[in-house]
Parts: C-alpha cells; sequence; structure tokens
C-alpha cells in the first residue's frame, strides 16, 4: 500500500525503524531544530525540572538554530536583558549557528540560510514553523516543554497525521495569490478544516508558483490547523536549496497510491478576491462584501506575506499612485535578504515617494509591538492572524487579505476589490 | 510533581465557542507578567472570566480550541483551572497541556451535554464525561500509553529529566 508524503517521512524518521501509517504514535528522530526567543523559556523549564545551571547540553551543535527574532531590535527592556542572558546560554552550549545581532523573521532567514533541507523533520518553537513545508521538509511547530525534550535528546513523539490532497489548479497571476487561496480554502472548509493532518498541494498551478508564494501557503496551514502543509519536490525546489546549501538530500515523493482522507479542488482563475473580516480567519468573504469600509491602517509583512513578491506588488502597484492621506501603509520585509534584495531594485525607494513607512523587519507587525491599532480604528493587513487584540485595542478590527488587496486599500483609504483601482490588472 | 489521570474531577463549567484563541488565553503581546495575564485572561470573549474564575472550575469550549500561536495555556492553570473539555483542540494547545500537564479532554458531542454554571464530572478511567445534575454523559478516548506516561511523570520536562539521568548515570555527567 502507498504512502503519502507525511507517512515516507515519518517511517524514515522512527527510531524503532518500521513503517509507520496515519493514527500511529512514534518517537522520531529530529534533523533539525529551530528556536526563537523562547529559548529562554525552554531554559527556564530545564532549570524548573531540576537541571539546575540550565541545560546540560545540546544534542547535536550542528542541527540547532537560534534565531533571536522577535526581540531583535528590542522593543522593550526586558527583551535587551533577556538577549544577553540568551547571548551568555548560547556561548556556554556552544551554539554554533547564533543569529542574535540580525532582525528577521526566523522561518524566512532559515530558509534564507540553507538551514532547511528537502526531506527533513524540522521542529520549531513557534506555530508557523510549518512553513519549510514549502522546501518539501516536514516541518511543525512543537511546545517549549516539546523542545526542551527535543533538544536534549534529538528525538519526539508524534502520531503520524492524516493527509488532505490540495488540488490547486489554474494560471499564476502577475500578483501574489497565495494569500487569496489559503483564505478562501478557511472561509469555505472553515478555519479547522485541516485539524491535526498534513495537506500536500499539487496542481497545475504549483510549478508557476514561486517559492514566496509556496512559502507563505505552507506559512499559513496553521491557520487551517494543519500539523504540516508539503509541496512537492520539484525544480524551483532544487534551485532554491542548491545555491544556499552543499548537504545532500532526500526527497518526499508521494506514491501515486497513497490513501488520502480528502480531496479539496480549487480553480484559482475562478476564485474571487476574499478577505477575513474581524476576529477570526476562517469569517472569510469576496472582498467586495466588505467594500466601503474605511481603514485607518494597511500592512505587508510577516512571516507569511514579508516576501519579495509581496513587497513587489505593493511597489509595482504604487508606481504613479499615492497611499491615501491619513492612512499609515507599514511594509516590513521578512528577513535583511529579502529587504536587501527590495532596495538593490529599487522598491523600497518607490514605497517611501508613495507615502508608504517601511520599517525593520521581524514580527512585530503582526503583533501590537508595531503599529498600535487604538479604539475604533481599522486594519486591513497581510499578516498572519486577525484575533481581537492582536494590534492593540479589543476594539479595532483586523482584517486580513493579500498584498495586492492591502495596497488597493491603502490607495483607496478603503477596502475595495483591487480591480476597481488598478485598471492595468 | 506526577499527575494521576485516574482521580474523578468535578467542578464548575465555563462554555466558550469555537476557535478560542492563544490571544485571548495569553495575552502575552499587551501584557508581561503572569499577574497581569491572570487578570486578563479570556477576556476578549468574557469579559467576566478572569474576576470570577474559581479554582477547580472546567472550562468547555468548542472546536478548535486553543488555535493561533504555540504559547501555552498556563495562566489557564494558573488560575485554577482543573480541566479544559473540547469538542477539538488545536493540536500545539493540546501538546502544550499534555506537556505541562494540565488535563485536556478531546470530547465530541460535549457541548450537548451540558451549560454554562453547570457542574460536570470527568471520569477518566471509564472515559465519561456527566452531567452531575442530569447524568447526561458522553463518552471519549483515553490517551495512547506514549500520552499517559508523561501525565504519570508530571510533565514532558519531568519525563526528560527523568530519561536524562537514567542515561548519563555512572558516567560521570551531572
Amino acid at each position: 500500500m502507498g504512502q503519502t508524503m507525511i507517512e515516507k517521512l515519518f517511517s524514515r524518521h522512527n527510531l524503532q525503524g518500521q513503517q509507520v501509517r496515519a493514527g500511529d504514535f512514534l518517537d522520531a528522530r529530529i534533523d533539525g531544530a529551530m528556536c526563537h526567543y523562547q529559548f529562554m523559556d525552554v531554559h527556564k523549564l530545564a532549570i524548573d525540572a531540576g537541571f539546575k545551571e540550565g541545560f546540560p547540553r545540546i544534542w547535536d551543535v550542528e542541527r540547532f538554530f537560534l534565531l533571536v527574532d522577535h526581540h531583535q531590535p528590542a522593543l522593550a527592556q526586558n527583551y535587551a536583558d533577556e538577549n544577553v542572558k540568551m547571548r551568555r546560554e548560547a556561548a556556554r552550549l556552544g551554539v554554533k549557528y547564533f543569529h542574535d545581532a540580525e532582525p528577521g523573521i526566523a522561518h524566512q532567514m532559515m530558509t534564507d540560510y540553507g538551514y532547511v533541507r528537502p526531506g527533513e523533520l524540522v521542529v520549531g518553537n513557534d506555530s508557523h514553523t510549518i512553513a519549510y513545508g514549502a522546501l518539501n521538509a516536514g516541518s511543525s511547530g512543537i511546545t517549549r516543554a516539546d523542545m526542551m525534550y527535543a533538544l536534549l535528546f534529538g528525538e519526539l513523539w508524534f502520531q503520524v497525521p492524516e493527509t488532505i490532497k490540495i488540488v490547486l489548479n489554474g494560471r499564476a497571476p502577475n500578483y501574489p495569490i497565495a494569500k487569496d487561496i489559503i483564505l478562501y480554502l478557511a472561509g469555505k472548509y472553515g478555519d479547522d478544516f485541516a485539524q491535526n493532518m498534513s495537506l500536500e498541494f499539487t496542481g497545475s498551478l504549483v510549478p508557476g508558483l514561486d517559492m514566496d508564494g509556496r512559502l507563505c501557503l505552507s506559512t499559513s496551514g496553521v491557520e487551517v490547523a494543519a500539523k504540516f502543509a508539503l509541496f512537492p519536490f520539484d525544480e524551483k525546489t532544487k534551485a532554491h536549496v542548491d545555491t544556499r546549501t552543499d548537504k545532500p538530500y532526500e526527497p518526499l515523493i508521494a506514491d501515486p497510491d497513497a490513501t488520502y482522507v480528502r480531496e479539496i479542488v480549487v480553480n484559482v482563475d475562478e476564485m474571487p478576491f476574499v478577505i477575513a473580516k474581524p476576529h477570526q480567519f476562517g469569517n472569510v468573504c469576496p472582498i467586495n462584501e466588505a467594500g466601503g469600509i474605511k481603514i485607518d491602517q494597511a500592512q505587508i509583512g510577516a512571516c507569511t506575506n514579508g516576501r519579495y513578491e509581496d513587497i513587489e506588488i505593493a511597489a509595482r502597484m504604487l508606481r504613479g499612485r499615492k497611499v491615501a492621506r491619513g492612512v499609515r501603509f507599514l511594509i516590513s520585509p521578512s528577513s535583511q535578504q529579502v529587504y536587501l534584495q527590495c532596495l538593490k531594485d529599487g522598491l523600497i525607494a518607490q514605497l517611501i515617494e508613495s507615502g508608504a513607512q517601511v520599517v525593520t523587519p521581524g514580527c512585530g507587525i503582526c503583533q501590537p509591538k508595531v503599529g498600535y491599532l487604538a479604539d475604533g480604528e481599522v486594519c486591513i493587513t497581510a499578516t498572519t492572524r486577525n484575533f481581537k487584540g492582536r494590534k492593540g485595542s479589543l476594539n479595532s478590527d483586523i482584517y486580513l487579505a493579500g498584498p495586492l488587496s492591502v495596497t488597493a486599500a491603502a490607495v483607496a483609504g478603503k477596502i475595495v476589490d483591487p480591480r476597481e483601482v488598478f485598471d492595468e490588472l | 510533581m506526577s499527575y494521576d489521570l485516574s482521580q474523578m474531577i468535578r467542578g464548575r463549567v465555563w462554555k466558550f465557542g469555537d476557535s478560542v484563541d492563544t490571544d485571548a488565553i495569553n495575552p502575552y503581546y499587551l501584557y508581561s507578567t503572569m499577574e497581569e495575564l491572570k487578570q486578563h485572561t479570556m477576556e476578549s470573549y468574557r469579559p467576566e472570566f478572569p474576576k470570577e474564575v474559581k479554582p477547580g472550575d472546567i472550562i468547555v469550549a468548542g472546536r478548535n480550541f486553543g488555535c493561533g500561536s504555540h504559547r501555552p495555556g498556563l495562566v489557564l492553570k494558573e488560575v485554577g483551572i482543573a480541566a479544559i473539555v473540547v469538542e477539538s483542540a488545536s493540536r500545539l494547545f493540546l501538546r502544550n497541556n499534555i506537556a505541562l500537564p494540565l488535563p485536556i479532554f478531546v470530547v465530541p458531542g460535549i457541548g450537548g451535554v451540558i451549560e454554562d454554571g453547570e457542574t460536570l464530572e470527568l471520569d477518566y478511567p471509564n472515559g465519561k464525561a456527566i452531567n452531575a445534575a442530569t447524568g447526561a454523559s458522553v463518552a471519549f478516548r483515553k490517551y495512547p500509553p506514549m500520552i499517559e506516561q508523561i501525565f504519570a511523570c508530571g510533565g514532558l520536562p519531568a519525563l526528560a529529566r527523568q530519561r536524562y539521568l537514567s542515561e548519563t548515570q555512572g558516567k560521570g555527567v551531572a
């Protein structure tokens, strides 16, 4: 009987050696572990469990990646203080891959620097660690306590998930489409339709989706409750990975007779522009149903939408246009590498000339930290989540949409179908 | 400290809907200390919750409880919640509660047998959640032995410590 990608991955990583199937529990070997600033919380768990000096060891420093992420630059005094402690612990444990003075989002940097390879099992203490499925890796968020166990032994318990096949058909348009796809899926099938399951993306659209779009879709997998969100290995994956790492890898390929619990087919050519209304990811409608709502803030950034294609579309659409008077349009590249490429290509100058503000790479734009909302304010954002209070006031409204729709709203000063603003589309 | 899954849990129910998010449970972005978190947990859904919750109370919720980030619901343990009973849970929230440990039971159909403010009894050995007033009950599946062992050890950090000591004993490593 055939195996899905994730059944193959866990069969290869099963410490007991034998093949496993969806539903089986196992102890699995870990290929890579990513920690961000919460490494210090993991460290504290170790102390509380009786390790007086903190972690006694990292199981393999070649497989551990520590990135300060959320807390670089330090946006509060306690972050700065924690960062000092983290440097001390990293030095004591001999951490080799430590990005402590570089702003940016861990999930983008992990892929920028070639720390993840196809076929690997990679865990991280952040829910969006599911991102690396775009690279054909089995990656998933784990908890702080799980991380403590994983860092000591290089092993962790898992249940092999069932898999939903997502068939994406149609042609890639000349603007990013990934955010609209995941919002459309959440709206149609619910914000937990993939609860505890693995997603496999396939279909005629996939070869046309660049790595930026794939990373957006995989990262957003957690917003529909998925455990893994995998893309097939192809020429684009190979080009991305081989320019960043020399280490060998073995891609995951699903068997033709693998068993799927469900198959969902989406024709993106017929998909409308969509938007998630406050305060849940699955509260989705076609964008024109929310049309006319005045906005105070527009945003593009975060681990889902701070990549080159997200910023490029904003710059392209703003050429010859201005952000509406009184609207704050915040853009945060997801890493220094992304930021640099945008600078070299003139995108940042275009954004600033048109009235947008570009902020330091990092997670702050997706939290209150960068750009708090006041009572009664409305924000449209291409970031991860629209939970109540996530951008400050419990009495503010957050709408989620793709970067094209966000840019259109920034120009119009209100939520609008982007085709009404950008006649070149 | 070990956790005994076989003990009966009985408590007053706080009922919530679907997709309660971790930003609501643990509004870390707005409040940094545990004392502050205790004063604001769940307020975006029910403002009275942090003021009126009592040790021993039980949370009953709909599907996808604890969606969002990987942040643990430690604050719910701190305010004295004895158990969380849900139609379904986000996998990271589930993992967190197993690791803490704070008993969490996935009980499809729970919303149909209990209302807010009523008393719920949880009988893990027999896999039953029972409305104390009406006697109405609904069955749930037990955890596999691998997970029961984590509860028995008092959580995953304790299990890790125990394994580390057993593997390094006599090898001159502290």
